[in-house]
């Protein structure tokens, strides 16, 4: 009960100190949410950038990067993250593993062939094989995945659906793609997959999830043409010709029933070039690379360079605005060091003192908290209007506002402390004489 | 060397209007060493302040060694304050972050003389006083009578025309009261012109000339025979100079 | 003034002291900082392309119906396109191309001489020649400068299922890393028979001046489904009244088409440069934000300070210190202040500019630059103490005289 009065004591004293010095105060708390806000806009985005987009399984699916490469002028360094279709098709009929994907990127222009209207709707377009569905946990709304790379059936996005068909379950209606005609059996929940870690080279790791999902063979003998990176030694007009050449451009995971697979994994693929090497079609050395999802992520740099460096003078910032806060409230504490004397002199502790002075820069904290909030979230549209790629992830998570409001108090009680401490050190009977 | 002539200083504030000094005239010749008693709020302070030009005054004339303060701007006042007046406070007025040496030197440097000549003013000063091997020390290093005796030495390095003192042994116990009374003495002897505020009328009647100060006015005037007990004092500040040594 | 004396009073108060010395030397590296990052992504985006960059009007677009399935349907229209874009009042050339210049990926390939295969194993950037497939138009289209035989003609353009290489032109870096100081004239590569030679132009900025390589050839109209990108060479002044008709004169020919965007080579050259710019205008927001603190922070210092000095002002006043010598005297312990956080700031500079370093490209600082920030410093912090200054050199001499 007496700790309760206290705090409700302490409280009014705290009003009444800010009532008494309110310019001062004010600067304090507007210097203080402004650094706690430029830094919570920035951890907003390193913290989209950085989160874990598939927690329930980053650690058991697996990015395959292989070194096929035919001749002895591989482009990359490294083990090439895009496959052959005849590489690729091997891993994935090979049985290893529960599923795999194999897929490309493309895109056409979308109508629904019932229409009247001609409009057409530039769509990003996932080739792949159907076991993709099962492996990202995509969430279906209406019908299901189709079930072979073949076949004139797609899966569309939300987004797409809600374009053409106004969100209604459209399952079984006919889009006209490029000239063709194919059946929609599956309608995809809104998705969003932050990073997307299944395309997250390229650049394209905060792009959207896709507009359609169409079977990878078909979408070959379509010709729909490859909108990621390709390299190959051989020349091709047709996407179809690739199935066996050396044009390498697909991606492919495979899940794992647990982590502890993945020397399984390693040893076939390993084997796998072997024979190639054997078969005098690959003259390298034989590295192939295995990298789950955080794994992959980090190999990729998705978390942006320029924000990470603009974070780091964010910091500083922030040091700034607490030494400022810091010597502020010291020129409030010293203007107020005759009240103190006075109330050390009426019986009041050290301890007392302190929990007055906490109790303020608690209450402080708090506004900050909620004024920087405010102020994080413009500084985030500010962010994206000088930089617009990362309107994608410029989302504030309730995670990320707890984050601030700590900060906010952390940074408040900091800059309390020293001047507290000088405070409580100025002598009873000095001020009182 | 100060002549005042129906001096007024009036406080006004919203409601009440005080003299602090009425119709105050006085005139202090060179050589002299004057005490200025009076009660509490009898207006002796406002006269001093009005002396050393630290205040202005409503009415009156005040001529301070031949030239004529009214209506000088304030930066020839900081000027005839730097050059003619050395004062003495009650609580000494050093500043506490600066060295002993510092303290003295402050004023000179506002007179715009070179390191050499404020280097040897300074020494010679404290020597003065008997501070010399202080030179490095803060104020709270020393006594409060050492204290004092600084703030003589800063004011006599800028030798000025007249010495302002205000309580200067009020907050010294009667020893050092004492010595630093002896110092003034010495320094009147060698023929400085004192003006002195105080409450102790011992210190009073010790000087040539004591006047007092009730209600903004000068009440009474007595002239003391010139002191009878000259040699008795040097004795003591021989004393006083023994004891600065060895400290 | 007294400065031994002021360096001594600064240590009886470090920590307030020392929290504004850092406060203006971590103020001091920022600003340093971002504007070396501002002035590096100015000089980039002002960097010469090579290509008459003013007067160049870029379409990108694509066909969306599936009719362009069919190629001799395609070439048919592109064909159209392009004469009715040149037909326009104003249009002086038009090509097409299958991709821009000034980009960081894009369709690259190896190329070596047939009889020196060799040679791109030691220069890797003969990995990533960029591939030019466009028309005859291009050179006069780009204003490209030609420095050895022909551009490329009518003659050179190449059919569906056209056997072996064609003429190429190349640039004149890649021709130095093939040919050296030697003519490049009737030499074979592994993509073409070179018959010219042109000036550089600006491929990729990320990569050093001498390494833009690249090789033009009349192949667009083989691969005319790669054919994105129609570029217009336009009379000075008339680029607004071009740029206005182009979505209509090509949607005219054929309406099936998604016309993503119209823009001239400029605004292309600054869109590279966007995300740097981006950069640099948020860290100068910053370097703002920071000053407008560190000015509070100065004020704060000056105000604090002096409310304890108020008594010790009085009596320098009493002593014959004048006005000025007060407001002087002010000053300078703030001035020694900044010239203590600007030293401790070059430090401060440096250490940040290396951890920049590790996260994007910055070019290091220079002196010069150094000394305008600390000027701004000083000159913002003297606003800000300014005020507390004037206050306090209006404190009476008469506070001298008064016990506290």
């Amino acid at each position: 009960m007496r700790s309760a009065s206290m705090f409700s004591y302490n409280l009014s004293l705290a009003i009444q100190s800010f009532k008494r010095a309110p310019t001062l105060y004010f600067l304090i708390m507007l210097t203080l949410s402004i650094g706690v806000g430029v830094l919570c806009a920035n951890l907003a985005l390193v913290n989209s950038m950085a989160s874990n987009p598939i927690p329930e399984k980053s650690d058991t699916l697996i990015h395959i990067s292989m070194n096929t490469w035919p001749e002895d002028n591989p482009p990359d360094e490294q083990p090439l993250y895009i496959l052959r279709y005849r590489d690729a098709m091997k891993i994935s009929e090979s049985g290893i593993g529960i599923r795999s994907a194999v897929f490309y990127a493309s895109g056409v222009y979308a109508r629904d062939a019932e229409s009247k209207s001609m409009k057409r709707f530039d769509s990003a377009v996932r080739a792949t094989t159907p076991g993709f569905f099962k492996l990202s946990n995509a969430p279906f709304a209406y019908g299901s995945a189709f079930e072979k790379s073949h076949g004139m059936e797609i899966v569309i996005g939300d987004e797409l659906n809600q374009k053409i068909f106004a969100g209604e379950n459209s399952v079984g209606k006919v889009l006209e793609l490029d000239g063709e005609l194919l059946t929609i059996v599956g309608v995809l929940k809104p998705w969003t997959l932050r990073p997307l870690f299944y395309h997250a080279t390229d650049g394209h790791a905060f792009s959207l999830t896709d507009d359609i999902y169409a079977p990878l063979e078909t979408a070959m003998d379509l010709n729909w043409s490859i909108h990621a990176r390709s390299s190959s030694t051989d020349n091709y007009t047709h996407v179809a010709q690739t199935r066996d050449r050396d044009v390498y451009y697909l991606q492919a995971w495979l899940e794992l029933p647990s982590s502890n697979d993945r020397q399984a994994l390693q040893s076939y693929l390993d084997n796998y070039s072997k024979s190639l090497k054997v078969a005098g079609q690959h003259p390298l050395a034989i590295r192939n690379e295995l990298h789950d999802v955080t794994e992959w992520l980090v190999v990729n740099k998705v978390v942006d360079h320029k924000i990470l460096a603009f974070t780091l003078a964010s910091i500083l910032f922030l040091f700034v605005c607490v030494f400022n806060a810091s010597s502020l409230l010291l020129s409030r504490f010293h203007a107020a060091k005759f009240e103190v004397g006075l109330r050390r002199a009426l019986g009041a502790s050290n301890r007392h003192m302190l929990m007055q002075g906490l109790t303020e820069s608690v209450l402080l904290g708090l506004f900050t908290g909620i004024v920087s909030l405010l102020l994080s979230w413009l500084f985030l549209k500010l962010s994206v209007s000088f930089l617009p790629d990362l309107a994608n992830i410029a989302i504030l998570e309730p995670k990320v506002l707890l984050l601030g409001m700590l900060i906010a108090l952390l940074t408040s009680v900091a800059s309390a402390l020293y001047p507290l401490y000088r405070a409580n050190r100025y002598t009873i009977s000095a001020e009182l004489k | 060397m100060l002549k005042m002539n129906n001096i007024s200083r009036i406080y006004q504030t919203d409601t009440i209007q005080t003299h602090a000094l009425r119709d105050f005239s006085l005139n202090v010749k060179a050589g002299e060493f004057v005490a200025v008693t009076g009660p509490s709020g009898s207006g002796k302070s406002t006269f001093l302040n009005v002396a050393g030009l630290l205040d202005n005054f409503d009415r009156g004339q005040y001529e301070l060694d031949g030239v004529s303060v009214q209506g000088l701007k304030d930066d020839e006042l900081s000027r005839l304050r730097n050059e003619k007046i050395g004062f003495i406070f009650q609580n000494y007025n050093l500043i506490p972050d600066y060295s002993i040496f510092d303290n003295v030197d402050m004023p000179l440097r506002y007179r715009g003389f070179n390191a050499r000549e404020r280097k040897r003013r300074v020494e010679e000063a404290l020597e003065k006083v008997g501070l010399a091997s202080r030179l490095k020390y803060l104020p709270s290093q020393l006594s409060g009578g050492q204290q004092q005796r600084v703030a003589i030495a800063r004011a006599l390095a800028g030798e000025p025309k007249i010495l302002l003192a205000d309580e200067p042994t009020g907050n010294l116990d009667s020893l050092m009261a004492r010595q630093v009374m002896e110092i003034l003495h010495d320094l009147n002897k060698g023929g400085a012109t004192i003006i002195m505020v105080t409450h102790d009328p011992d210190q009073a009647r010790e000087v040539s000339r004591n006047v007092q100060v009730i209600d903004g006015q000068l009440a009474d005037f007595r002239i003391y025979a010139p002191l009878e007990r000259a040699e008795g004092n040097t004795e003591k500040t021989a004393v006083v100079s023994a004891e600065v040594a060895d400290a | 003034m007294n400065i031994n004396a002021l360096l001594k009073s600064l240590l009886l108060r470090k920590f307030t002291t020392g929290l504004l010395i850092l406060q203006l030397s971590i103020t001091l590296g920022l600003l340093v900082n971002s504007v070396i990052l501002a002035l590096d992504t100015r000089a980039g985006i002002a960097r010469d392309t090579g290509m008459d960059n003013e007067n160049i009007l870029i379409v990108s677009l694509n066909p969306t119906s599936g009719n362009y399935r069919d190629l001799d349907y395609y070439r048919s229209i592109v064909s159209e396109d392009l004469v009715k874009l040149k037909a326009l009042t104003g249009v002086v050339n038009v090509s097409l191309a299958n991709q821009l210049p000034i980009s960081y990926r894009g369709n690259t390939a190896n190329v070596y001489d047939l009889d020196d295969p060799d040679r791109a194993r030691i220069d890797p950037y003969l990995q990533y020649v960029k591939i030019m497939m466009t028309n005859e138009n291009l050179g006069n289209t780009l204003a490209l400068a030609l420095l050895e035989g022909r551009f490329l003609t009518k003659d050179d353009q190449r059919d569906f299922g056209s056997e072996g290489n064609g003429n190429v032109v190349i640039t004149e870096s890649l021709k130095k890393a093939l040919y050296g100081e030697k003519s490049a004239l009737g030499h074979e590569t592994n993509r073409g028979h070179i018959v010219g030679v042109i000036k550089d132009i600006l491929f990729n900025p990320t990569v050093p001046d001498d390494k833009q390589y690249g090789i033009f050839s009349n192949g667009i109209m083989e691969y005319i489904f790669r054919g994105s990108y129609y570029l217009l060479n336009v009379e000075p002044g008339q680029m607004s009244a071009v740029r206005k008709q182009v979505s209509a004169t090509i949607l005219k020919v054929q309406a099936e088409r998604d016309i993503f965007k119209i823009f001239t080579m400029t605004e292309h050259m600054q869109s590279f440069y966007r995300d740097d710019k981006g950069l640099s205008e948020l860290f100068l927001m910053l370097c703002g934000l920071m000053v407008f603190v560190t000015a509070i922070s100065s004020y704060a210092y000056s105000q604090f300070h002096i409310s304890r000095q108020k008594k010790y002002i009085g009596i320098r006043r009493a002593l014959g210190a004048r006005k000025k010598d007060i407001l002087l005297y002010v000053l300078t312990e703030n001035w020694l202040v900044y010239a203590i956080g600007c030293l401790l700031g070059i430090g401060m500079t440096l250490a940040f500019n290396i951890l920049l370093s590790q996260y994007i490209s910055l070019s290091k600082p220079d002196m010069m630059l150094f000394l305008l920030a600390s000027a701004i410093i000083f000159v913002a912090g003297t606003l800000a103490t300014l005020l507390p200054a004037i206050q306090t050199s209006n404190i009476p001499p008469v506070i001298a005289t008064r016990t506290v």
